[in-house]
């Protein structure tokens, strides 16, 4: 025991402080800045090395390539820019941290909001297929996560067939495709139909990725009237 | 008679080896001591200003720090500050986090006093003012030497703690509210007492004095 204390002494005396602004700002370790110059104020970090968050550590996330960085980046930049400087301020977002194999509790996920601390972690290779659209979906979160009051999940229930129950939450169901249906019948999802938050999310996403137009199923006209209400109460001037 | 014995030459050697290194020690001790030997000290009266009004002169044991204030950026911090500095709040108040070449911080009225340091508590302590909510919507460039209110992880929890980066801090902006910017002597603030193993430090330096500059 005594060796022990030994040892952590000296490891202790012997370690320099070190000053590392973006830990102290967002509370990640293992980043680095990729860009900080962007039109929306955006800032913009990559992993460094993988990196474990959370007091069990149990939220995780590892490097990637250069190559990759650089092309996500193009992509995740086009598609934020779409929001204003102001809008991302409203909504608390300003650090957006680029990682792979993205988890929590060991459960692969696309994306982490953090609204307290403005920050979106995404995960770059979660989901090629529907990158764009999971960068809306998961800013919707940061959103819903600081205007809860606005995004009623009662009102929400609501809108849905009487007969429909969603999951007692996102990751509880199997129900978990992102291809979007032909015959929407309520839903733009199978995701969709695991919990109202990522119900709206899919629907915000969808409406930033493709143009809706008012169809035959009044429940999805419903609820696309709702997510486009409820920005405007956040944003007056923000444009689906 | 006393017979002159003449010293070899290796007792010649030796002789000049322990002068020249008595020289050494002695010069190296007094260099250990001083901090401030190679750090020029000025004189606020001998320069002009363009805006003497914002002039602090922000006094610390190696001399005299010249800060440019900027109310139009920040007007309630400013205020703040200004109204701590006419009260004499900030004199004898410790930097009690210092980051070498990186940042200093000062201005715990409650606990970094320095007739009532409190190690346990420093960095946490109110001016009694109340807090003010933070100016961050300005753009502002954290170049070196700039000078901003600290808070904690909030927003709007500004108060009397204020912090000088000594190098640029592009992540600052619209983290913190600035309230100006260092113009003469960031060599002095270089010389404040720092620690390896932590950013806060155990018997830390004092600012002697913050005044508003006033022309003599």
């Amino acid at each position: 025991m005594k060796i022990f204390k030994l040892i952590l002494l000296s490891f202790i005396l012997i370690t320099t402080v070190k000053a590392n602004t973006i830990y102290n700002l967002i509370k990640i370790p293992n980043l680095e800045i990729y860009e900080l110059k962007t039109p929306n104020n955006l800032k913009y970090f990559y992993a460094e090395k993988p990196f474990q968050l959370g007091i069990q550590k149990n939220i995780s996330c590892t490097n990637s390539s250069k190559q990759t960085y650089d092309e996500k980046y193009k992509i995740i930049s086009n598609n934020l820019n779409r929001y204003s400087k102001q809008f991302l301020k409203k909504i608390n977002l300003k650090y957006i941290v680029m990682c792979e194999n993205l988890s929590i509790s060991g459960i692969n996920t696309a994306g982490i909001p953090d609204h307290l601390m403005k920050t979106l972690i995404i995960d770059l290779k979660f989901n090629e297929k529907y990158f764009e659209r999971v960068i809306h979906h998961e800013l919707f979160h940061v959103i819903n996560d600081g205007f809860k009051d606005l995004f009623s999940e009662d009102e929400w229930k609501s809108f849905n067939n009487k007969n429909f129950e969603y999951a007692d939450c996102s990751t509880c169901s199997k129900k978990l495709g992102l291809d979007t249906y032909q015959n929407t019948n309520g839903f733009f999802t199978e995701y969709s139909k695991t919990i109202p938050s990522e119900d709206m999310a899919e629907v915000f996403s969808h409406l930033i990725i493709d143009r809706y137009q008012n169809t035959n199923d009044n429940v999805l006209n419903k609820k696309v009237e709702f997510i486009k209400n409820k920005l405007k109460k956040i944003d007056v001037t923000f444009e689906f | 008679m006393i017979k002159k014995i003449n010293a070899t030459l290796s007792e010649k050697l030796i002789l000049i080896f322990l002068l020249a290194l008595a020289i050494f020690a002695f010069s190296f001790t007094v260099l250990i001591k001083n901090k401030c030997l190679f750090v020029k000290n000025l004189d606020p009266q001998k320069i002009n200003f363009d805006k003497p009004k914002n002039i602090v002169v922000l006094n610390v044991e190696c001399g005299n720090v010249i800060i440019e204030l900027y109310p139009e950026l920040s007007p309630k911090a400013v205020d703040r500050f200004i109204t701590l500095i006419k009260s004499n709040s900030y004199d004898d108040v410790a930097f009690h986090r210092v980051i070498k070449d990186k940042l200093i911080q000062a201005g715990d009225l409650e606990f970094g006093k320095k007739n009532k340091l409190n190690y346990g508590k420093i960095g946490t302590g109110k001016s009694g003012l109340g807090t003010i909510s933070s100016e961050i919507d300005a753009e502002f460039d954290y170049k070196k030497g700039s000078v901003g209110l600290a808070r904690n992880l909030k927003y709007n929890t500004e108060d009397s703690q204020f912090f000088i980066i000594l190098d640029d801090e592009p992540l600052f902006e619209g983290e913190y509210t600035p309230i100006g910017k260092v113009i003469y002597g960031i060599k002095i603030l270089e010389k404040i007492k720092y620690s390896h193993r932590s950013e806060y430090v155990l018997r830390p330096d004092f600012i002697n004095t913050i005044r508003m500059y006033r022309i003599n």
